[in-house]
C-alpha cells in the first residue's frame, strides 16, 4: 500500500488542475478533501485517498479510497480502491476492491467492481460488471474527455498551424514569423500551396448546395 | 377475493414439494431440495425455492425467495424478491430485491428498491425507480 501503486491510467497532469495533487514523497499517500462548498471541474488524479463534498465534474481517480459525502453532487467518472457513495453520483464507477452505496446515496452509471454493497434505500441504475470479468478488463468505461477546456484550446492552436505553413512556403518573408524550422523541402511534396486551398474551396461550396 | 391460479402450462412439471399452506391469508409454494420445476408459473401467493432447481418463467403475485444452494434459470417477477442462491435471467421486483451474501445473479434487473449485501455477485443492468407496468409483456 505504501509503495507507489501502479496506476492503471495515470492521468497526464493537466495544466490547470494540479494544485491539489502536489504529490509528496512516495512513502506518504496524500489525503485530499473537498468540503461541501468546494467545487472541482476537471481531472483529479490522487495517489492516496479522496474525500469529496460539493460539486465535482469531470474525472476522479485515486489509488486509494474514494469517499463521496452526503452533500456531494458528482458528475464524473470515479475510480478508486474502496469507493463509498453517500451523495449523488452520475457517472461510471470503478472500484478495484469494493463499492458501497449507502442508504443516502444515489448512483446513476455503469459500475465495474470486485465487490458491491448496496444498502436499502440507496438508489442505483446502471450496468454492473463484477468479479473476474471486472478484474480482467480494467479499462475505463468512459474514455471521453471531461469538461476541461483544454482540448478545445489545443485544437485551436493546431488548426491554424498547417494553414500558416502552407502559404509560408510561397512568400519566404513570413517564414521568420512562424516556426522557422519548417523545411521547404518537406512541406512542398506534402501539400503544394496552390493545391491545398483549391480542393478545399469546392468542397465547401458543394456542401451548402446539397443542403 | 383470492383469485389464485397456479397455472403450470408447459413442457414438464414435476413437483413434489408443493405445499399450499395458508399463511397470512396467502398461499405458499415451496420447492424443496429434491424438487424441480420447469415451465411457466403464474401464482398469486408466495414462492420459495429452497435448495431446488427451477427453470422457466415465474410471475408471482407475492414474494419470491430463492434459498441457499438453489439454482434458478428463469424470468422472475414478484413483489419482494430475496435471493440467496444462484439466479440467471431477467428479474423484476415490484417492491424490493435483496441479494444475500452468497447470492449470484446474472441478468438484468428492474426494481423499486435494491439491497445488496457484501459478498453477493451481480452482473447485469439495474434499473430502478417508478414502475411502469412494462413487465407484463
Amino acid at each position: 500500500m505504501s509503495s507507489r501503486p501502479v496506476a492503471r491510467r495515470p492521468t497526464p497532469p493537466p495544466a490547470d488542475e494540479p494544485p491539489k495533487e502536489s504529490s509528496p514523497p512516495q512513502s506518504q499517500p496524500s489525503l485530499v478533501q473537498l468540503g461541501p462548498r468546494d467545487r472541482l471541474i476537471g481531472q483529479l488524479y490522487i495517489e492516496g485517498d479522496i474525500r469529496l463534498g460539493g460539486v465535482i465534474e469531470g474525472e476522479i481517480e485515486a489509488t486509494g479510497d474514494v469517499e463521496i459525502d452526503d452533500l456531494a453532487k458528482v458528475k464524473a467518472s470515479v475510480a478508486g480502491r474502496d469507493v463509498s457513495i453517500r451523495g449523488h453520483v452520475n457517472g461510471a464507477v470503478v472500484a478495484r476492491k469494493r463499492l458501497v452505496v449507502a442508504r443516502s446515496g444515489s448512483l446513476i452509471g455503469d459500475v465495474r467492481v470486485q465487490r458491491l454493497v448496496i444498502q436499502d434505500g440507496a438508489s442505483f441504475s446502471g450496468k454492473v460488471s463484477m468479479g473476474a470479468a471486472a478484474a480482467e478488463a480494467p479499462t475505463k468505461p468512459i474514455e471521453s474527455k471531461p469538461v476541461a477546456p483544454e482540448p478545445e484550446v489545443q485544437a485551436v492552436v493546431e488548426a491554424p498551424a498547417p494553414i500558416v505553413a502552407a502559404p509560408i512556403i510561397a512568400p519566404p518573408a513570413t517564414d521568420g514569423k512562424g516556426k522557422a524550422a519548417v523545411p521547404p523541402k518537406a512541406a512542398a511534396p506534402k501539400a503544394p500551396p496552390p493545391k491545398a486551398p483549391a480542393p478545399k474551396a469546392p468542397q465547401q461550396r458543394g456542401k451548402p448546395k446539397r443542403r | 377475493m383470492d383469485t389464485q391460479e397456479a397455472v403450470a402450462e408447459s413442457t414438464h412439471v414435476e413437483t413434489t414439494g408443493q405445499s399450499d399452506s395458508k399463511r397470512d391469508g396467502q398461499k405458499k409454494f415451496t420447492l424443496g431440495p429434491n424438487d424441480s420445476l420447469e415451465g411457466k408459473l403464474t401464482y398469486d401467493g408466495h414462492m420459495t425455492v429452497d435448495g431446488g432447481r427451477a427453470e422457466g418463467e415465474f410471475r408471482i403475485g407475492g414474494n419470491i425467495e430463492i434459498g441457499n444452494g438453489s439454482v434458478v434459470k428463469a424470468l422472475l417477477e414478484g413483489s419482494n424478491v430475496t435471493i440467496k442462491g444462484e439466479v440467471e435471467g431477467k428479474l423484476t421486483a415490484r417492491d424490493k430485491l435483496t441479494l444475500g451474501k452468497a447470492a449470484k445473479l446474472n441478468g438484468d434487473v428492474q426494481v423499486r428498491r435494491l439491497q445488496i449485501e457484501d459478498g453477493a455477485t451481480l452482473n447485469g443492468y439495474v434499473r430502478m425507480g417508478d414502475f411502469e407496468q412494462q413487465a407484463g409483456s
